[in-house]
């Protein structure tokens, strides 16, 4: 069974999207199969870092989860050219865009249990190694059940006050689930800031294992969603880390 | 020590993830989170309870427990597995 990964921030603007899309790949590029399902139902985005857009007659997750295709018919192959090389996988489970449907859904709803029976009927039919669930920021049903259905809860964000209040209530929650490993990633780092310093705060504010520091850069900032960075530019400070992320998640948790 | 519930108290209705984190004490709500993802094999269930509860599939305590929770809706044998059900 695939291990599932849950990307979560408390707050929005993390750069959680971006990073959940850049980890597939760099697990991905070490052959493994791997799916990414944007739950971020009310404000999509992940697709635009695969350079993917449903078209018409295309299935996203909305159409699983408020009318009757099947999950599979709702995931979608962005393997990149690279990545088929090293015979890895990427598959996509994208939330639909037009506006129409998203407001469906906040007016409707849906059964949050169908989302968890998906993730693991996907997870058979296509023989995955990992499923990473790229969720809405904060805390709603949904963020609640891919938090208590994960086998590793990576918790993203900014060394920002309001972000080390916020995550400190969705760590919280996570540890009163009994989520199995939790692993911290900062994100978006300015160069002035200590990294040791940071690091110390976020251990002693938590109690949980620092996955990742990752840097602001000018570089991302340029690139602007248009790519994968640890594809685009693999020597950069921020994809090394991001691969060197995945490798510490596979040899601990996953 | 064997955990305490008045199963009495636990609401009617269906569960919600939110319900499902409020519940007490912690092997309650361990107990309904092992019943998500693919559920619980017979196995695993009793295993489970041994662990948490001091008690298999047959004792009393325990049938008390599922029969509250079943009647609710919330965890249920299907076919070979236990499942917790979302509302």
């Amino acid at each position: 069974m695939a291990h599932i990964l849950a990307i979560h921030s408390f707050r929005g603007g993390t750069g959680k999207s971006n990073l959940t899309a850049n980890l597939a790949a760099a697990f991905a590029l070490k052959g493994k199969r791997v799916a990414v399902i944007d739950t971020d139902l009310a404000s999509p985005g992940i697709h635009v870092l695969f350079g993917f857009t449903p078209a018409a007659g295309q299935f996203t997750l909305n159409d699983h989860l408020q009318a009757d295709a099947s999950i599979e018919q709702c995931a979608h192959d962005v393997t990149p050219r690279s990545v088929q090389q090293a015979h890895g996988q990427i598959w996509l489970v994208p939330a639909a865009m037009d506006g129409d449907r998203i407001a469906r859904l906040l007016r409707e709803g849906y059964e949050v249990e169908k989302l968890n029976d998906a993730l693991f009927t996907l997870s058979e039919k296509l023989k995955l190694d990992l499923v990473l669930i790229d969720t809405h920021p904060g805390i709603n049903e949904e963020t609640l059940l891919s938090t208590a259905i994960a086998d590793c809860l990576l918790m993203v964000m900014r060394p920002d006050s309001q972000d080390y209040l916020g995550t400190a209530v969705a760590i919280e929650v996570a540890q009163r689930l009994d989520v199995p490993a939790i692993r911290m990633v900062v994100n978006k780092l300015p160069e002035l800031f200590d990294p040791q310093q940071v690091r110390e705060r976020v251990a002693s504010s938590y109690g949980v294992p620092i996955g990742a520091l990752l840097p602001l850069s000018d570089d991302l900032l340029t690139l602007a969603s248009g790519g994968l960075a640890v594809l685009m530019h693999p020597d950069h400070p921020w994809s090394e880390q991001v691969r060197g992320l995945a490798s510490h998640l596979l040899e601990t948790v996953l | 020590m064997v955990p305490t519930v008045d199963l009495d108290s636990l609401p009617m209705g269906p569960l919600s993830m939110a319900g499902l984190l409020a519940l007490e004490p912690a092997e309650l709500r361990r107990l309904l989170k092992s019943g998500l993802r693919r559920g619980l094999s017979s196995d695993d269930l009793q295993a489970l309870l041994e662990q948490d509860w001091q008690g298999g599939l047959d004792t009393p305590p325990v049938q008390a427990l599922l029969a509250a929770l079943q009647q609710r809706g919330w965890f249920r044998r299907d076919g070979d597995r236990w499942k917790t059900h979302l509302g």
